[in-house]
């Protein structure tokens, strides 16, 4: 098992007060208007206590069969500032990594700068695990030429 | 762009951004290959092949093995760019749920209005 430590960020800046992005993420009802798989998926488990040592959970199969399986634990919540969540992904029942995530809401006049931050220990041998041999080294060959040449990498499924 | 391991991407993407190179990795990908194997369909001399086998060496993607008189190269991507592609793949994830926030935040943002 080798493990990867990586870090990215998205930022965004958000039509919205930093109060309505936060209540995005509060409420079930909320975030299950916007956070959404991009094809049909089955949900197997769905929690979410949004509070400070509270867990989420989005377990669903995909079309293709696949099972993803995000588990988080909030570990800080400041209202319509940040909030910080550690999660395990699985795909199929292999852990594939751990991630610190951490949102930050700052005003921008009327609009709300969001940054996105996640700290990750990727588990390669659950990686490898869970893609299977057949999507083996020509698949990544043509996504790495793709991001060299400034293309949208494949759908990774 | 992501704050993994710079140096080396950045040494693959050198590698990666010669056609030539690009093409020897291809090959590489079906599979092991002496390097005259692999110099057969490119419009290149031995010697040429030679070289652009050492940078792609040096970026870690290709490795080479000379049992007796012949090298064998084998490509040596598969740990790093399998992270990199599904790291890749987890920025793109959440770049795409933000579009849907900021449409969801239009969209209340007029209900609110009462409009």
């Amino acid at each position: 098992m080798t493990i990867t430590n990586a870090t990215f960020t998205i930022e965004r800046i958000l039509n919205a007060s930093p109060a309505r992005v936060f209540a995005a993420y509060a409420s079930l009802e909320a975030k299950s208007a916007w956070f959404r798989a991009p094809a049909e998926i089955e949900t197997l488990n769905r929690d979410f206590d949004f509070r400070v040592g509270g867990k989420e959970r989005f377990h669903a199969r995909w079309p293709s069969g696949l099972t993803t399986d995000f588990q988080a634990t909030y570990h800080d919540i400041v209202e319509n500032e940040r909030i910080i969540l550690v999660y395990d992904l699985f795909h199929n029942g292999d852990k594939l990594s751990v991630s610190l995530q951490t949102l930050e809401m700052r005003p921008e006049g009327d609009k709300t700068r969001l940054l996105h931050t996640e700290q990750g220990s990727y588990l390669v041998g659950g990686i490898e695990a869970a893609q299977g041999r057949e999507h083996g080294t020509a698949w990544h060959v043509d996504n790495l030429v793709a991001l060299i040449e400034g293309r949208e990498p494949k759908a990774f499924s | 762009m992501l704050q993994y391991q710079a140096q080396r991407l950045d040494l693959a993407f050198h590698a990666l951004s010669d056609p030539g190179r690009r093409a020897m990795v291809e090959r590489l990908s079906m599979g092991a290959a002496s390097v005259s194997d692999l110099a057969k369909p490119l419009p290149m001399t031995l010697s040429a092949v030679v070289q652009h086998l050492k940078i792609l060496e040096e970026a870690g993607l290709v490795k080479t093995q000379k049992i007796g008189r012949v090298r064998t190269c084998t490509l040596d991507i598969a740990v790093m760019t399998q992270v990199e592609s599904w790291i890749a793949e987890r920025k793109r994830f959440w770049e795409q749920q933000y579009d849907q926030l900021a449409a969801y935040l239009d969209a209340t943002a007029q209900e609110e209005n009462g409009t």
